[in-house]
């Protein structure tokens, strides 16, 4: 029965085999998790975000547990574009769907990045970073304001011919605004949301439980709110959205497409269980098939609000 | 450094283990056994990463994340289409190592192992001691067990009272050197690890190659008096981890070569003289 479900959908002209990518930062470089899944399984996934220069994270301790969640602060540790490009994008095999993560200080090394990494034929598309809640500079500064988001969308989508995505931060008074701005600068989709800026303390100790003391929290706690805001995103933009924000299971990942969402991100869950992409792609094929869906496609924005039949 | 060379690591899997053995063995301390289909054999000074919410019928997202636990025993490979029992010692800190204290036979968990980097093994006509404090001893048990052949092994295993010691018999099955410490004296000697390592070392014998495991202060004293004496010395770091290979990036410690390194991946047994152990938190 779900081998008859079409599982196919398109994330802004990306072309995906299912609706199922893995989150920027919690898939590493996508080889990692080969000893545990075909990565082929996966619509794709969003490689760790990259700098035009390799980047050392944060002093520990850069991660704590909380109720249902966990905080990070790593800050954008990563290889550097020229080693992926180099190195790691070619140890990928051929079928695997890879999206590149953008993050800068400002609008032209975004725009660089982007360029350099839209000359691979194996990149399939660029998201640009633009909430990373736990740097000092960068990232967030341009997805809390309009206006900075708006020409930092333009001055990538200038250099880019390859989809463009854009990652929102939650972090934000009206998120259906930044919505407004991603699409009319240009993005094929916006991805959110990005972790939730937060802070945990030791009580024993006194002090931050993070040297950054804050971080992002990210993890079931947060699903609720991450609808809420795909939700209103979708009601404020026709882009395509990409759901993102505490998806464990199968379920999890249908309520954002109901909600609005053509495709999801799943991020924190798989550290908790390497292949869970996989089964959260067939679960949603099984519930499509049980519950009459002839294509995933079709269960975006299937939400039957109140009043309706 | 040392002469031979580390072991190459199995391929690690991701499988729902049964609990065969729950055994509680001190306040708070448990032997946990499980039956685990497919498992490819360990190192000695791997882990596994369990997750105490994924143990029972009604899994929960809290506590969420896995906990890293070392390879006590079973670290031969299953046989082809069976399940191996393998062994861990775990002690009671928080509600995840509650959880897996509660666990009952029959019920199932979820494991992704082994993982991580091993001990370059004993080197032939070396003195090895062993410094085990606490749950540490878990991942100095095999490399005990496989260096008694043609090294003189010492194990030196300590806790701060009787109660917290574990394994002590399986390390005296073993046939090794075995020394006992206690801080408060309620069993073998009054003290701590480093008492009994300094007198060891001051005695007459081939040269002597440290590993210890243990919580990182006697971890960081061994390393000194390694240093201070240059001898080798191996450590096995525990360190919070959300994932244990290599992707989370949040069991960073800081490295003389430069930056951080991920105990999950190029740990956790490291040479001691690669940590900073200043900047360990």
């Amino acid at each position: 029965m779900t081998e008859s479900v079409d599982t196919r959908v398109d994330l802004g002209g990306i072309a995906l085999r299912n609706p199922v990518l893995t989150a920027s930062g919690t898939f590493g470089y996508g080889t990692e998790f080969a000893p545990f899944m075909d990565l082929a399984a996966l619509g794709g996934f969003v490689a760790k975000s990259l700098t035009l220069e390799p980047r050392s994270g944060n002093p520990p301790p850069r991660i704590a547990e909380t109720p249902s969640g966990m905080l990070n602060a790593i800050s954008i540790e990563n290889i550097g574009v020229e080693a992926f490009l180099g190195e790691r994008l070619p140890e990928l095999p051929a079928d695997v769907v890879v999206i590149a993560s953008c993050f800068g200080t400002d609008p032209g090394n975004y725009a660089e990045l982007a360029e350099r990494l839209s000359a691979s034929p194996r990149v399939a598309g660029i998201e640009i970073n633009a909430s990373c809640p736990h740097v000092k500079s960068g990232g967030i500064e341009f997805g809390q304001d309009p206006r900075l988001l708006g020409e930092l969308v333009e001055r990538v989508r200038a250099v880019t011919p390859k989809p463009l995505l854009v990652k929102l931060s939650p972090n934000v008074t009206r998120i259906d605004d930044m919505a407004r701005v991603c699409e009319a600068s240009g993005a094929d989709a916006i991805c959110l949301i990005n972790a939730v800026q937060a802070m945990e303390v030791d009580v024993e100790s006194r002090r931050p439980v993070l040297s950054n003391v804050l971080g992002g929290l990210s993890g079931p706690a947060i699903r609720p709110i991450a609808l809420r805001m795909v939700w209103q995103a979708a009601q404020a933009v026709s882009i395509p959205i990409c759901g993102v924000g505490g998806i464990i299971t199968p379920e999890d990942a249908v309520k954002f497409m109901l909600c609005g969402a053509t495709a999801v991100q799943v991020g924190t869950a798989n550290y908790l269980n390497p292949a869970v992409g996989r089964e959260v792609a067939e679960g949603i094929a099984a519930y499509a098939a049980r519950h009459g869906f002839p294509r995933v496609a079709d269960l975006t924005g299937a939400l039957r609000l109140p009043g309706a039949p | 450094m040392t002469n031979s060379k580390p072991p190459v690591p199995s391929r690690p899997l991701r499988v729902a283990a049964e609990v065969v053995e729950n055994a509680v063995e001190g306040p708070g301390n448990h032997r946990l056994v499980l039956a685990i289909p497919g498992w490819p054999g360990a190192e000695p000074g791997q882990f596994v990463m369990l997750s105490p919410g994924g143990s029972s019928e009604a899994e929960r997202t809290d506590p969420l994340l896995p906990r890293p636990m070392a390879v006590y025993r079973g670290h031969a490979a299953a046989p082809p289409g069976g399940r191996a029992e393998v062994e861990f010692l775990l002690k009671v800190a928080g509600r995840g190592t509650r959880l897996l204290a509660d666990l009952a036979p029959g019920q199932s968990i979820r494991l992704v192992g082994p993982l991580g980097s091993a001990f370059v093994p004993v080197a032939p006509g070396k003195r090895a001691i062993l410094v085990g404090g606490g749950t540490g001893i878990a991942s100095l048990y095999e490399l005990a067990s496989r260096g008694t052949e043609d090294a003189e092994v010492h194990v030196i295993l300590g806790a701060r009272s009787d109660g917290d010691l574990m394994g002590v018999d399986d390390f005296m099955a073993l046939g090794v050197n075995c020394h006992i410490t206690t801080e408060d004296g309620s069993r073998g000697r009054k003290g701590r690890v480093t008492d009994t390592l300094g007198e060891l070392l001051e005695a007459p014998g081939p040269p002597a190659a440290l590993f210890a495991c243990g919580p990182t202060p006697m971890m960081h004293a061994c390393a000194k008096i390694a240093f201070e004496r240059q001898l080798e010395c191996q450590v096995s770091l525990e360190n919070n981890m959300a994932c244990g290979f290599g992707v989370c990036l949040g069991c960073a410690v800081p490295v003389h070569s430069g930056g951080y390194s991920l105990v999950c991946r190029a740990g956790p047994v490291y040479s001691a003289d690669q940590v900073v152990w200043e900047g360990l938190s």
